[in-house]
């Protein structure tokens, strides 16, 4: 072969490229589309105005960084409920694995993965913070 | 033995064994839900199934079918997994399967059985149950709905417990467990059916939703509160004990526990435990280091023979020889503990009786026993799972009870057990009759001539026969020759008695008494036969045999408290005792308190006696130190533990350490060394180590040399128009400790005199009315509780409560006279 030829090859790609639409995201200006499996941020499900969690401890008992604190609470009618849920974003690998743990749907992980801080507090996501937002 | 195949294993199983025990003793697992090791067969959930081919490869249970000869097994083909299947599916039908929010997920029979199956589809539709669940009771949570109708809970409640709390309610698919009349749990919370329960219908309330099962950490121990010395499982999570863990293959109770070992832990991780030393700095306790809390110490110390120590017999072996050497150092020989007369029965009576001051029996002889002979029916409440032990002996064994107590007890409602009922401060008397009449009557063993001491006690019962003690003691000789034939006849006889701050007249006569009656008839040296004499707290006989009590030419407990109000005592240390509750005449007690110069208090709590202190030294639970335990059958125990120590909080081994260097003295640098030292120095302890104690224990041995005492009955009193009032425990407490104890408070948060109908009628009481109950000492204002146990004119109250000091009224005397107003 020619040695030009693999030269020419290769330009012809990139001017190929020249006409094409661009893959750079003009972020944060521009948004991209995150894919509906996505693993970002995580919620708590909220169903008839209550989180759906009961506090089961499936999920911190399968997260592998182990950055998940649940303590059961029991409410008015007896019954359990997370009073406290806490994520520790610093340590979490989003795996997904407290996801496919929860036997009452009650988590999911969202397309949200802007999650940079100043204080490493904020990282440190409450009940409050993780309630699935309407 | 019978030979017998399973699954293509020849195997032998002994005579007596169902299909699953021999399976299981040949490492084949068949699955169960219903049985229980410690219960009979019952056969109720079908789980077990198995397969036997002279039965024409019938379906059969194995947990309820024995074991014969040649019998060919088959434990897992397809139609038994089939089988087993379709009962998971049956149960699972109407079951809630909110494992999610069930507390006993990940440890659930019916769960792991599931699992293991892989029942995960139901063939069959139904209505899910809709049962009532008992949310309140403070202990046991009742949840029907997830019942498997096993009948665990209702048979252990009445075979082991032998209460009977709960029964199978309704027919059919209605059927479910329940109390009398279906109305709310109440017994006397022991938590055996919690502990048994396969799933999630019984569950421990003060545990509820604080952690998952598997998150525990499981860190094996021994009981701390009374001297029977039960093995308990801690589940601790994030440095705090959430709950005890039930173990069926723990200690010789299989596991079994009291309401103050499974529901009394609380005190551990409560929040009133003392973290910081304390002064006190003009009037008031303030809170400092320890140095300056040690520096203190260490300078009243140097008083010589002005220093004076009480002790509680709840420490360990390690730290109350280290105490001991502590007052060494000092050089003051006054030390002692248990108000110095509790432990007399063992120091002096035994010492001289037996020539050793430890019971000659054990526990284990109860068993082995064919009559038992229980001396005050408070035994059960003293000692529960002794009690267990008794109930077990009684009902499966057919071992004969014969009770002489002051009142009756839930032991002289066993099947054939035969109580003598004598009025109060008579039991001596009582028991030297016994022995009158066995001598009378010629049934004393052949050995008993020959024993020292023997013409000598001929001659001073010549004044006890059963007619002349009848009179006084309100039995009939009848009764009394009947009880001594019984005894004396009985191949295999065993005495049990408890000992105990309540129980004053349990003393040194009393226990040569006592032992006389098994030397005299040679029911010593024995399997099954001799003398537990059980005291009260968890290593009170470690106590004894540490030799912590006064010496020769020391003070003892109660010559210490005069000679702080004398002022003969200028410093008293008081490590773990709460003598303003719990020793008797409380007037003495505050007064020899509030005298002395300086009071130096090491507790877990600022207990009524710690507030006096000038120096308070912070403490720390058995859960948080390791050392060994010696229970009331010299079983030595060692434990480890179970959490880091709360707060500045210090061992009192460590807080003994560091004023012994202090004082310029040599300690031993660990528990380990303290042990080995002990072994060293205490025959009985010879060859034990930590490592060699395990998790089984050792008995330390004994033995006897009997030799015959002639006791000093009491002369008999009485005071016309008064009442009787003698003090004891309640089932649901133990010292003063139990009182930082949730499940003891919530069941028997108070104090209280318990008195007869008739006397109830007579003076127009009714239950629950405060009472003022006045003594020449002093009064009191106690609940009334009427009860059938009560003989007339006589009282009971126990003697725990810091709130309702009985020691108000009562002066440490066998029997307190008493009168009652409304
Ligand atoms: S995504 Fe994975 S690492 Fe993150 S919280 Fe869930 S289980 Fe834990
Ligand atoms: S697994 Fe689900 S229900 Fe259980 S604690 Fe986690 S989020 Fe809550
Ligand atoms: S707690 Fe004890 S006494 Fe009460 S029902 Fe259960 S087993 Fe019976
Ligand atoms: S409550 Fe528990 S122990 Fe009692 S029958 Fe039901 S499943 Fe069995
Ligand atoms: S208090 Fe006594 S009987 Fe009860 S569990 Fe503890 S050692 Fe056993
Ligand atoms: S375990 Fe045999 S029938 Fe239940």
């Amino acid at each position: 072969m020619n040695p030009i030829t693999p030269i020419i090859n290769g330009l012809k790609i990139t001017l190929a490229h020249l006409f094409k639409k661009p893959v750079t995201l003009q972020y944060p200006d521009e948004r991209p589309k995150v894919a509906e499996r996505f693993r970002g941020l995580h919620a708590l499900k909220v169903s008839h105005s209550k989180a759906k969690c009961v506090a089961c401890y499936l999920c911190p008992t399968v997260c592998p960084a182990k950055c998940i604190t649940v303590e059961a609470g029991e409410d008015a009618s007896h019954d359990k409920f997370a009073a406290r849920y806490e994520i520790d974003m610093l340590r979490c690998i989003f795996c997904g694995y407290c996801v496919e743990a929860c036997p009452v749907d009650a988590l999911k992980m969202t397309g949200e993965f802007e999650l940079a801080n100043y204080r490493r507090e904020d990282f440190i996501y409450t009940k409050e913070r993780l309630l699935e937002k309407k | 033995m019978v030979n017998l195949t399973i699954d293509d294993k020849q195997v032998t199983a002994p005579k007596n064994a169902t299909i699953y025990e021999a399976a299981k003793a040949n490492g084949i697992k068949i699955p169960i839900l219903c049985h229980d090791k410690k219960l009979k067969p019952f056969g109720a959930c079908r789980m077990c199934l198995v397969e036997v081919e002279q039965m024409k490869g019938r379906q059969i249970p194995a947990c309820t079918t024995p074991a014969t000869e040649g019998m060919i097994i088959r434990t897992s083909t397809p139609e038994i997994v089939k089988a087993r299947k379709m009962v998971l599916e049956l149960l699972l039908l109407n079951h809630p399967i909110d494992c999610p929010v069930c507390d006993k997920g990940g440890d659930c029979d019916l769960q792991n059985l599931t699992y293991e199956y892989k029942v995960d589809a139901n063939r069959f539709v139904d209505e899910k149950f809709h049962l009532d669940i008992d949310y309140a009771n403070p202990l046991i949570e009742r949840d029907m709905n997830r019942c498997v109708l096993c009948g665990k809970c209702a048979r252990i409640c009445d075979e082991i417990v032998s209460f009977g709390a709960y029964t199978f309610i309704n027919r059919g698919i209605e059927t479910k467990m329940g109390c009398e009349f279906d109305e709310a749990l109440n017994c006397e919370f022991c938590g055996s059916c919690v502990s048994v329960c396969p799933v999630g219908s019984l569950l421990a309330r003060p545990f509820k939703f604080k952690a998952r099962w598997w998150a525990l950490t499981k860190q094996k121990s021994v009981c701390s509160y009374c001297g029977t010395g039960c093995n308990l499982t801690l589940g601790v999570k994030d440095n705090k004990v959430l709950t005890t863990v039930y173990d069926e293959n723990q200690g010789f109770h299989n596991g079994q526990l009291c309401c103050r070992g499974r529901f009394g832990y609380q005190f551990i991780n409560s929040d009133k435990r003392l973290t910081a030393p304390l002064v006190r700095k003009n009037g008031v306790l303030v809170e400092t280091g320890w140095d300056e809390a040690l520096e203190i110490v260490v300078g009243r110390l140097k008083g010589g023979i002005a220093v004076a120590a009480l002790a509680t017999p709840r420490m360990t072996n390690e730290e109350l020889v280290l105490f001991k050497r502590l007052m060494e150092t000092v050089g003051s020989p006054n030390y002692d503990h248990s108000a110095g007369y509790a432990h007399a029965a063992l120091t002096k009576g035994f010492a001289r009786s037996f020539g050793t001051s430890a019971s000659p029996s054990t526990i284990l002889d109860i068993q082995k026993s064919d009559l038992l002979l229980v001396i005050k029916t408070d035994a059960y409440e003293t000692h529960p799972v002794v009690g267990f032990e008794i109930n077990l002996a009684v009902k499966n064994r057919g071992v004969k009870l014969n009770l002489l107590s002051d009142k009756r007890g839930k032991l002289s409602k066993l099947p054939g057990a035969k109580t003598l009922v004598h009025t109060p401060g008579s039991e001596i008397a009582v028991i030297n009759a016994i022995a009158k009449s066995i001598l009378d009557a010629k049934l004393a063993d052949g050995s008993a001539v020959a024993v020292p001491g023997y013409a000598d006690l001929e001659q001073a019962l010549a004044g006890f026969t059963p007619e002349a003690v009848a009179a006084q003691s309100g039995l009939s000789a009848a009764q009394i020759k009947e009880l001594a034939a019984d005894y004396a006849q009985a191949e295999k006889a065993l005495i049990i008695f408890p000992i105990g701050l309540a129980y004053a007249g349990h003393d040194s006569e009393f226990a040569s008494a006592v032992a006389n009656l098994a030397i005299l008839t040679g029911k010593l040296g024995r399997e099954g036969c001799g003398v537990l004499c059980m005291a009260e707290k968890n290593n009170s006989q470690g106590a004894v045999d540490m030799g912590f009590y006064a010496p020769l030419g020391g003070m003892d407990a109660g010559r210490i408290i005069d000679g702080c109000a004398s002022g003969a005592v200028k410093t008293l240390f008081i490590a773990g005792e709460n003598p303003a509750v719990s020793y008797p005449d409380h007037a003495r007690v505050q007064a020899a308190l509030y005298k002395v110069e300086c009071l130096i208090v090491s507790d877990l709590f600022l207990t009524e006696t710690a507030a006096q202190a000038d120096v308070v030294l912070p403490a720390c639970s058995f859960a948080e130190k390791e050392g060994t335990f010696t229970s009331v059958d010299r079983r030595v125990q060692y434990f480890k533990p179970a959490i880091r120590k709360i707060g500045q909080s210090r061992s009192d081994f460590e807080i003994f350490a560091a004023l012994i260097a202090r004082l310029g003295g040599q300690a031993p640098a660990s528990p380990a060394a303290a042990f080995a030292e002990i072994t060293a120095a205490t025959p009985a302890y010879t060859g034990m180590s930590y490592a060699s104690l395990g998790e089984q224990g050792a008995f330390a041995a004994v033995t006897v040399k009997p030799a015959l005492i002639a006791p000093q009955a009491p002369a008999p009193a009485g005071a016309p128009g008064k009442l009787a009032l003698v003090v004891g425990s309640a089932l649901y407490h133990n010292g003063t400790m139990s009182q930082h104890g949730e499940g003891p408070m919530y069941v028997c948060p108070e104090g209280y005199v318990e008195l007869s109908r008739g006397d109830a009628a007579r003076l127009g009481i009714a239950d629950n009315d405060l009472l003022t109950v006045a003594s020449a000492t002093g009064s009191v204002k106690l609940k009334a509780k009427v009860s059938l146990r009560m003989p007339e004119g006589v009282l009971f109250t126990p003697y725990h409560f810091g709130a309702t000091p009985v020691n108000q009224v009562w002066s440490g005397a066998a029997v307190t006279w008493v009168t009652l107003d409304k």
